[in-house]
């Protein structure tokens, strides 16, 4: 199918136009990130909420301490990147959790889809934020990471090392317990506690 | 053995209640550890506290007094005693102090007694964050003016501490007036912690109408929102004027932008060729004229003018170099060809004075052929206008003549000389006399007679068939008192130097210089 060049030549100037504005309002999409991450994360965690009527009393002998990593918001004061970082650790954490097909009867399905799809915006968001931020301040990242080593503070890294571990946690839990319907109940009640303790991470990348 | 006589004495149906109690009993033990059905529990913020209330499903059962303990999710710990909250009548309890960590997951137990017997346990759980009902709305105030609405709002000077600054931020207070049933929203900022009293002004109202002000507290699940009841008043007139006048003014500002707006944006896309697309077609491709297409336009007609070509047998003239000033009558033609590549046709006749486009010579003699005069014109309905008395008084000039044609360069060499005078043959044909210089014949004897079409007076004339025996002439006349000539592009050269005998003809009347047409 040939194109006309004069067809080509008008449509260049609007198609330019729209990458123009397609690529300004991707790049004001991560400069308001912390404004999605609010909002996602409290949507996910409000899900959570809905997903079970009650938390039946019966489970409560088997819950456990799962050790949330909370001196990640400590006063370190942690770079916007690395905060940004263990939001998507996390994500990714939850995601994996929730994407296994053991819940059988215990939730709604309509439920499990919306909080995966959730974590999926979530992590989707954090990916292209975390690549754009990569490429412009690769060299400033790392002169940030060669006065981390020379002060002595603990390495960035850290956080999201803790991260794996906790949701380590979870997951063997669930495996111990067999993925019985009170694990899941627990679980679901930690993880959402996980999500608000993250959203009020989310007033620190306001802050910066 | 007392105890199987004292069965077998009892009986049956002695038995049944003791064990009916024995059953009550146990099964009011199972129900404080396992009922949650029994009451129902309640979080509620009221005025920046966090309160617990609770209600018995079953009324029947009206517990005396009530202790409420609680657990966290998050680690294993024992039921933990609320102090504030052991052996209270009332059905509420305030954890404003209590529970603090909002991401905690609370588990309380609420026992009912009645005196040391407990009637009813219900136990819960609770995610602050998520499972607590709405703030219970301010209390507030409003107060009009004759130009606004001012609406004071009184908060809690104690606020609580679960409401730390995170989490003040997500509750705003939001004020709507109904007028007329329309809801507008109104979104004060609050700056700082809410402890102190606030203040908002409503203006731009509508006079002579009544504005019910209702004051809530927007939590982050839209579906609890606790609002206040409505306080109204009635808005005072005396700025009518004004606010109409700034109506208006809002309206024509309004309009300006939306028409200044469509504007550029018609002009953009009409310069970038969205619209309004430009055909450059040239102008003869046009065809959107409605004359054009309903008539048409024809092309403008050439003006030609009709040339009967008649051909003369001569006799083969000799060139002998002769200059006498016998001159031949005969008038020969002969086709010339100049070294500037015209091709010369000697032309006799006579043009007819009569307007007409046409000429022939048929009513016209061909004295060229007998006489060597000229024949003098006369008039014929086909002739082309020929005024002047002279008939070859002809001047090569450019105004004269302006018909158009075709010049024959080979007329009609190969045609036999069988012509005779007056009749046989001609042709007729159009020729563009702007393209060829013409010859007067002149009625001076002497004068050479035949008429030749201008060239170099230098050249060498190369004659085009000197065999011939037949000369064609070509009349050439046409409108005007002048004769054909060509265009000011040909070369007409005047033979002003060469030595001619036809100098002596300068008693014509044009100015004719060797019975070459002056331009």
């Amino acid at each position: 199918m040939s194109v006309d060049p004069d067809v080509i030549r008008k449509c260049m100037w609007p198609v330019c136009l729209m990458g123009l504005f397609v690529t300004g309002i991707l790049s004001l999409d991560c400069n308001l990130l912390n404004v999605h991450l609010r909002r996602v994360t409290w949507h996910n965690l409000s899900l959570l909420s809905r997903m079970s009527k009650s938390f039946p009393i019966e489970c409560l002998r088997e819950s456990k301490a799962f050790e949330l990593p909370q001196e990640i918001l400590s006063d370190t004061q942690p770079l916007t990147r690395d905060i940004k970082e263990a939001f998507y650790e996390m994500s990714r954490q939850a995601f994996h959790i929730f994407i296994q097909d053991t819940f059988k009867s215990t939730w709604e399905e309509k439920h499990l889809r919306q909080v995966q799809i959730g974590l999926d915006q979530q992590l989707q968001y954090l990916e292209q934020c975390l690549e754009e931020e990569e490429e412009e301040n690769e060299d400033m990242r790392e002169m940030a990471e060669d006065e981390w080593t020379q002060s002595g503070a603990p390495v960035p890294q850290l956080s999201n090392l803790e991260l794996r571990r906790y949701f380590n946690r979870i997951d063997r839990f669930l495996k111990d317990k067999k993925y019985s319907h009170c694990a899941w109940e627990i679980v679901r009640v930690e993880i959402r506690r996980c999500f608000y303790f993250f959203h009020k991470f989310t007033a620190l990348l306001r802050r910066k | 053995m007392l105890l199987s006589q004292n069965v077998s004495a009892v009986g049956p149906l002695n038995l049944y209640p003791m064990v009916h109690i024995s059953l009550m009993f146990g099964i009011s033990y199972v129900l404080p550890d396992f009922s949650d059905e029994s009451c129902t529990l309640k979080m509620t913020l009221r005025n920046l506290q966090s309160i617990l209330s609770w209600e018995l499903k079953n009324h029947s059962i009206v517990p005396t007094h009530y202790t409420l303990w609680y657990t966290i999710m998050s680690k294993q710990e024992d039921m933990k005693l609320v102090v504030d909250c052991t052996n209270i009548t009332r059905s509420f309890c305030d954890l404003t102090d209590v529970w603090v960590n909002m991401t905690e997951m609370y588990i309380p137990k609420v026992v009912g007694y009645r005196g040391n017997a407990a009637l009813v346990s219900c136990m819960g759980s609770f995610f602050l964050t998520t499972d607590t009902l709405p703030l219970d709305p301010p209390e507030f105030e409003i107060v009009g003016f004759t130009d606004h609405i001012s609406v004071n709002v009184k908060f809690q000077s104690v606020a609580p501490k679960i409401l730390n600054e995170e989490e003040l931020q997500f509750y705003l207070a939001l004020i709507e007036e109904q007028s007329g049933g329309t809801v507008k929203k109104h979104k004060p900022q609050i700056n700082g912690n809410i402890t102190e009293n606030f203040s908002y002004v409503i203006d731009k109202l509508i006079p002579k109408t009544n504005y019910c002000v209702s004051v809530y507290f927007e939590p982050k699940d839209p579906r609890k929102i606790n609002r206040s009841p409505l306080k109204c008043t009635v808005f005072q007139p005396g700025w009518e004027s004004e606010s109409s006048e700034s109506a208006t003014i809002g309206g024509i500002i309004t309009l300006f932008l939306i028409a200044a707006v469509i504007i550029s944006t018609v002009m953009m896309l009409k310069r970038i060729g969205y619209i309004c697309l430009r055909n450059d077609f040239p102008k003869v491709l046009n065809f959107y004229k409605l004359s054009v297409l309903v008539f048409p336009e024809l092309p403008r007609l050439e003006e030609v003018a009709t040339v009967e070509v008649i051909h003369i047998n001569r006799k083969k003239k000799v060139w002998n170099y002769n200059y006498d000033d016998e001159s031949d009558s005969d008038n020969e033609a002969a086709p010339r060809i100049s070294a500037g590549g015209y091709t010369t046709h000697g032309l006799t006749g006579r043009l007819c004075p009569a307007s007409v486009s046409s000429a022939t010579l048929e009513d016209c003699s061909d004295p060229a052929a007998e006489e060597g005069d000229l024949p003098e014109p006369e008039a014929d309905a086909e002739a082309l206008t020929a005024p002047g008395p002279r008939p070859w008084q002809s001047e090569c000039t450019s105004r004269g003549y302006q018909g158009r044609g075709n010049l024959l360069q080979d007329p009609f060499s190969e045609e036999d000389s069988s012509s005779t005078e007056g009749s046989g043959d001609r042709i007729v044909f159009n020729v563009d006399l702007n393209s060829v210089c013409v010859r007067a014949l002149e009625d001076n004897d002497d004068s050479e007679v035949t008429p030749m079409l201008p060239s170099r007076p230098e050249e060498t004339v190369v004659l085009e068939d000197p065999d011939e025996t037949e000369s064609n002439l070509l009349v050439a006349s046409g409108e005007g008192t002048q004769l054909p000539f060509p265009g000011p592009s040909a070369e007409c050269p005047w033979p002003e130097d060469a030595p001619s005998d036809k100098s002596d003809t300068s008693e014509s009347d044009v100015d004719m210089r060797d019975g070459y047409v002056m331009r």
